[in-house]
């Protein structure tokens, strides 16, 4: 056996993003992989997203959940990070009596913060909890101070949001992972999968056969969460 | 960032590459910026600790700014130290008693004078009325250097029996009120009542601290914290790395050269790591560079690794095995394993037979060890090595230049067996190889001997493989397995050790095994083996480097016995009075960390009247460090205490005054690098943001408060040597932290090649105006490249933009590498058996320490007396770990990684929760038998159960609870305080979850301390025998 160092994976899968945005918004569908064998279950996706997005408290696009199994000394245990599904028949679109939340043309499942009325039947309707209300609040509330950091502008959906006055979105709106689209229409990859230290996070476009997250699908076993539900998730699971 | 941008976070010109120091990691990080405040960080593509492999060091920076690497979840949340509300800004001046969470901020230079001249400081608090407080002047007695270097030789002289105390008292008559104890000269001057702790500490700042400490106050007390790490995992790599070779220090051939280091597994490349009381997916230098070597081997099928942990930790989730072995008995493991290896004829003896530097070239070996040496053996025991002369060999003559001297000296040879033969041995030959037998027992001109080799078999036979098992409490099928994964890679398997193996009263022993094991498979060196960390010299002091930053022409020598008594024979001292010595003294060891307070307590050796703290929180991070506050608290044994803090912390809230520090995003400091990193590198720390602290003068130029401007301060009132004009000499001036750290990146720009041919380029027009713009908003008391230019002229400031472009400098991935083996070598002698270890005795036993790796019981007093709790019903034994979300004492700000885990928990095996009729979520009190209450007793009138939450988990042995380290804050942000009469409220959140720190046990016969490893210098944390108490 050898050792087999050939350029990190997110250098390749930066490559990926690069070639599928030379074609047209329809003719990308972005998806996600997560090999379930390599996450570490640090939380340095959680917590990049949060400081990526600048989230709330209460707010947590992609926890990481832990699942220990087996009797002592036989013991498993598997962290699986949850972001949004991005289901290609996404419950939470029906749910929203505005139109705010919908499904872009490149598979992404969206949320127009200026129609949103933060009603919340997404919230409840997601089978998958990976929505959540921004109630406004700050972590650093009832300090001497709210800090800075908090109150900067976040780049969801290519827009500048700041969280510094009353009302402004994306205050009282529902609020989810986006895949990071800001970033990836940028050429970057999304926050969770570049901070992903297991290198368990894949991302890129289905539609692009030469794409690692295409390869990968093609030669190991997968899952998706609650497939049952039919809601036909872009967020893949290897095992 | 520009309006149009969409994104500013990848404009090269919102970036500025700098180090993490959320752990001691130090992953490169990128800041990015936005409106002069940091935003967002992510890793720096150019550092090997986050991209596998970084990409190369001359990339484009516009390219770069497009990628990031990858860190953890702390590196994540970083800006929240940085920000956090909690911070101090102004010099904080105790209100109150000590402890009582009552300040005034003062002005900086009232807060100068003070500490510098001492008085009655705090005569305003009750008790403390006609309270003189000593100042440094007090302490600076000894200033003539010509006087204390004459007197540092003469003190080594009355320990070498060169000269009496009388003729030294008559010699120095003059000059003996300088001295804390005329009648014990060796205790030094006064001048080391003055002590300097720290507990993070990273190059340059270290120079600023040695420089104002050591050679400035003239002190021999600057302290780290390495044993409350791994401090025996380091005094292992010291003696395993003593070279006998010419001493020019000594004029003789000894044991010399040993470093405080240690090895690691080269990740990238090994087939098999065994981790042994190591979490690499959760701390252990560290995740982010650790991890995608691991699961990327595991992905690919390199890779196979094994955890021994009484804990599943997280990378027990990844591993072929899992052996929750019983705390203290990881050599037992190792033995086992051993065993097996000799017993199956599985070791490298090829490696082994090679007794010297010769016959290790000649294999294309880069080591070689002393397996084939031959050890006298007195009443059965093994004692020194076999000289040449004792039968007969002539002594070798050679000659040696050393730094332009060449000195003619005889070396006695070692000797080793051959062919029915005894055979000289010159270590450092490189004509002469010589080879070994390595089982060797016989008897030669009387006089018994064995191999090392040899003893190291004797002892793993010792026992059957079974009754290692039963020792260790695992399966003998397993240790076997073990053994033979180990042994079927040749060189690309490595045992990776750490706290879980050094962190008890037999650490330096259990560590000795470990390495011993590596040695059986001759894996130093090669990739996939065991490696050492490699970095590039900013001090100037290698050839060819432009700027030398030692050069310091009025240092004042500092000598004597430190406080903590470290680095010093006890019997050769003029204290010396029989054993037990009333404390331990740490011949092997330096950097004891729990010996610096209780020290002072006991005013043994000597009383303290100064401490400065900087960076660290004994109280909070020692086993047992609730005794600190008994001291810290009381202002007769300790008069005059000085903290450097970000926050109020819990042990600067004892402090006289606090100096509020910068932290990582506002300072520089020169990180180094880590025994798993093959490739040779030094990160560079810079200021990305503006400085938070106030803004004072000192010599006549503005600067933030911090520990560099502190020095300075002091140094400009007390007109210390080696700090203002000419400092380093003619024309080189010490009066801003500038004159000290960009000479340094300009040696750092030049490389470590003295033909220059490592020398980075000069930054291009385009790269320099990046790097301008990156610092638009820093003030010119950080940035000033007028100032720069001054220091280091045009060419080296060009230069070392370049270098801050990419955050320091990093050799590129492949260039590690030389064929099968390591390109950044160890190269030299390992030593399997430790004749200078044996050479010491133990201070308070008498007897010799063993010069064998061996498994030694744990768990003992400092007498080696086994200490019995469990008789007492204290049947649990508490280990702690660290989760990836905390680093020990300052990461309670961290509010996003809060909000993942709000507490921690206290780990139970399902079999002893029903023993305890526990279940998850039951609150329980830890208590043990030296702290039977549970208690942190803050000495302020307020104490703090040990409480926690209970988790049941199969992720545990039976027998042995766990808890994370980083929670149960009662300072930081987590308490009222009082400033300038508002009170400022504590948030509750950083006050969850449980520190049990205050159950380990205290040692019985040094009544104020944790029990410690007494060779190693380790703090013990793994081996407490404790009850929980459900409330």
């Amino acid at each position: 056996m050898s050792s087999s160092v050939s350029g990190d994976k997110l250098l390749i899968m930066q490559e990926d993003v690069k070639r599928a945005l030379a074609r047209p918004l329809s003719q990308r569908q972005w998806a996600m992989v997560i090999d379930l064998k390599k996450c570490a279950g640090c939380h340095a996706c959680t917590i990049a997203c949060i400081a990526e997005n600048v989230l709330p408290p209460h707010v947590i696009y992609r926890p990481v959940l832990e699942q220990e199994s087996g009797v002592f000394p036989n013991v498993k245990k598997q962290f699986i990070p949850r972001p949004c599904m991005h289901c290609d028949k996404p419950p939470c679109v029906p749910a929203c009596p505005v139109g705010a939340t919908f499904k872009q043309a490149d598979k992404v499942v969206a949320v127009n913060y200026e129609k949103c009325i933060g009603c919340g039947r997404c919230v409840t309707a997601c089978p998958y909890s990976a929505r959540a209300l921004d109630d406004g609040s700050f972590y650093t509330e009832g300090t001497p101070a709210v800090q800075g950091y908090e109150k900067r502008p976040n780049f969801e959906y290519n827009q500048q949001w700041k969280r510094d006055s009353a009302f402004a979105a994306p205050k009282g709106r529902a609020r989810k992972c986006t895949f990071c689209i800001h970033r990836v229409s940028q050429g970057l990859l999304p926050a969770c999968t570049v901070t992903c230290v297991g290198r368990a996070t894949y991302f890129g476009d289905l539609a692009d056969p030469n794409a690692l997250v295409s390869k990968l699908l093609k030669q190991r076993k997968y899952m998706r969460l609650l497939e049952n539900k039919g809601t036909n998730p872009r967020v893949y699971y290897l095992l | 960032g520009k309006p149009q941008d969409k994104y500013p976070l990848d404009n090269p010109e919102n970036i500025i590459y700098s180090v993490c120091l959320q752990c001691n990691t130090g992953c490169g990080i990128k800041v990015k910026l936005l409106n002069g405040q940091a935003v967002k960080i992510d890793g720096n593509p150019y550092s090997p600790w986050t991209m596998y492999p970084s990409i190369k060091y001359a990339t484009d920076i516009k390219e770069a700014a497009k990628i990031d690497g990858a860190i953890c979840p702390k590196g994540q949340s970083g800006i929240q130290t940085v920000y956090d509300p909690y911070r101090i800004r102004r010099v904080l001046k105790r209100a109150g008693k000590r402890g009582s969470n009552k300040w005034v901020s003062i002005p900086f230079s009232q807060a100068i004078k003070e500490i510098v001249y001492g008085g009655k400081l705090f005569a305003s608090v009750p008790g403390e009325e006609n309270r003189v407080v000593p100042g440094l002047m007090d302490v600076w007695a000894l200033r003539d250097p010509q006087v204390a270097k004459a007197m540092a030789a003469d003190v080594e002289n009355l320990w070498n029996k060169k000269m009496t105390l009388a003729e030294f008292q008559s010699k120095w008559a003059d000059h003996l009120d300088k001295l804390i104890d005329p009648a014990h000269p060796d205790l030094g001057p006064k001048n080391n009542q003055f002590v300097f702790a720290w507990g993070r500490l990273k190059g340059g700042r270290s120079e600023f601290i040695k420089r104002f400490t050591n050679d400035g106050l003239g002190s021999i007390n600057t302290h780290g914290h390495t044993t409350v790490c791994q401090g025996s995992l380091y005094f292992t790599g010291k003696a395993m790395s003593e070279q006998y070779a010419f001493d020019s220090k000594k004029g003789k051939v000894d044991w010399t050269g040993g470093d405080k280091f240690y090895w690691q597994a080269d990740t990238p490349n090994s087939e098999f790591i065994l981790f042994v009381g190591a979490s690499p997916f959760e701390a252990n230098y560290g995740p982010a560079q650790r991890i995608p070597k691991i699961t990327e081997g595991l992905e690919c099928g390199r890779l196979k690794i094994a955890v021994v942990d009484p804990r599943y930790n997280k990378a027990a989730s990844k591993a072929w095995k899992w052996l929750p072995n019983k705390p203290g008995t990881e050599a037992a493991v190792a033995l086992a394993m051993i065993n097996w290896i000799i017993s199956n004829n599985k070791y490298d003896a090829r490696y082994l037979a090679n007794a010297n530097k010769a016959a290790a070239t000649a294999d294309g070996e880069p080591t070689w060890s002393n397996a084939s040496w031959l050890v006298k053996i007195v009443d059965g025991k093994p004692t020194e090595f076999l000289r040449g002369s004792e039968i007969g060999l002539p002594k070798i003559s050679k000659s040696e230049t050393i730094s332009g001297t060449t000195y003619d000296y005889e070396l006695d040879p070692l000797v080793v067996w051959k062919d029915g033969q005894p055979v000289a041995v010159d270590p450092n030959s490189t004509a002469e190889a010589v080879e070994g037998e390595l089982d060797v027992e016989t008897t030669i001109n009387g006089i018994t001997v064995k191999s090392s080799f040899r003893l190291l078999k004797d002892h793993a036979l010792s026992k059957t493989i079974d009754e290692w098992a039963d020792i260790c409490g695992l399966e003998p099928e397993d240790l076997i397995a073990l053994a033979r994964e180990f042994t079927s890679h040749g060189k690309k398997a490595a045992a990776d050790v750490h706290r879980g193996v050094s962190q008890h009263t037999n650490g330096f022993y259990n560590v000795g095994v470990w390495m011993s094991l590596n040695l059986l498979i001759g894996n130093f060196d090669w990739k996939g083996g065991m490696i050492k960390a490699s970095t590039y010299n900013y001090d100037g002091t290698k050839t060819g480097k432009p700027f030398d930053m030692t050069k310091n022409p009025g240092k004042i020598a500092n000598f004597g016995i430190s406080s903590i008594r470290h680095n010093v024979k006890y019997e050769n001292t003029t204290i010396f009075n029989g054993y037990p010595a009333k404390r331990h003294w740490y011949t092997l060891a330096s950097d004891v960390y729990q010996e610096i307070i209780p020290s002072i307590g006991d005013a043994y050796p000597y009383p303290v009247k100064v401490l400065f703290q900087y960076m660290g929180s004994p109280v909070y991070s020692l086993p047992g460090g609730h005794k600190n506050i008994e001291v810290l608290s009381d202002v007769n044994k300790l008069p005059l205490y000085v903290a450097f803090d970000i926050v109020v912390g819990e042990s600067s809230m004892y402090a006289d005054y606090i100096f509020p520090d910068l932290t990582y995003l506002e300072r520089w400091e020169f990180h180094g690098s880590h025994p798993n990193v093959a490739q040779k590198v030094q990160p560079v720390r810079q200021p990305a943001i503006a400085p938070l602290t106030e803004k004072v003068t000192v010599f006549g130029q503005t600067m933030p408060i911090s520990l560099e401007t502190v020095l300075l301060a002091i140094a400009e009132e007390m007109k210390l040597p080696g700090f203002g004009t000419d400092a380093f000499g003619p024309g080189r001036h010490l009066k801003h932290q500038d004159d000290m750290y960009i000479p340094m990146l300009a040696n750092l720009a030049f490389g470590d090649d003295a033909t220059g041919k490592e020398t980075v380029p000069e930054a291009s027009a385009e790269e320099i105006a990046v790097f301008y713009a990156a610092r638009k908003h820093l003030p010119k008391e950080v940035f000033d490249p007028q100032r720069w230019q001054a220091l280091v002229g045009e060419s080296w400031f060009k230069r070392i933009i370049y270098l801050l472009n990419r955050g320091g400098l990093y050799q590129d991935f492949e260039k590690a590498y030389d064929g099968e083996k390591v390109k950044n070598k160890y190269g030299k002698q390992i030593n399997l058996y430790q004749e200078k270890t044996y050479k010491t005795k133990n201070s308070m036993t008498g007897k010799a320490f063993p010069g064998l790796p061996q498994y030694i019981r744990p768990y003992a007093d400092a007498l080696g007396r086994p200490i019995n709790d469990l008789s007492e019903g204290y049947n649990l034994t508490l280990i702690t770990y660290k989760d990836i979300l905390h680093t020990k004492s300052r990461t309670a700000s961290n509010y996003w990684n809060l909000a993942v885990e709000s507490e921690n928990y206290i780990w139970v095996n399902p079999r002893d929760a029903y023993r305890y009729g526990l279940k998850t979520g039951d609150r329980v009190k830890i208590v043990s038998a030296s702290n039977t209450s549970g208690v942190w007793d803050l000495k302020n009138g307020q104490k703090k159960e040990m409480i926690g939450k209970v988790k049941v988990t199969e992720g545990i042995r039976d027998g042995v609870i766990a808890f994370s380290l980083g929670w149960g804050h009662w300072s930081y942000g987590s308490q009222d305080v009082t400033v300038d009469g508002k009170v400022i409220k504590g948030d509750s959140r950083r006050r969850q979850g449980v520190h049990g720190n205050a159950a380990m046990r205290l040692d019985p016969v040094i009544n104020n301390t944790c029990i410690s490893d007494l060779a190693g210098g380790s703090a013990v944390f793994y081996d407490t025998r404790v009850k929980l108490v459900k409330v």
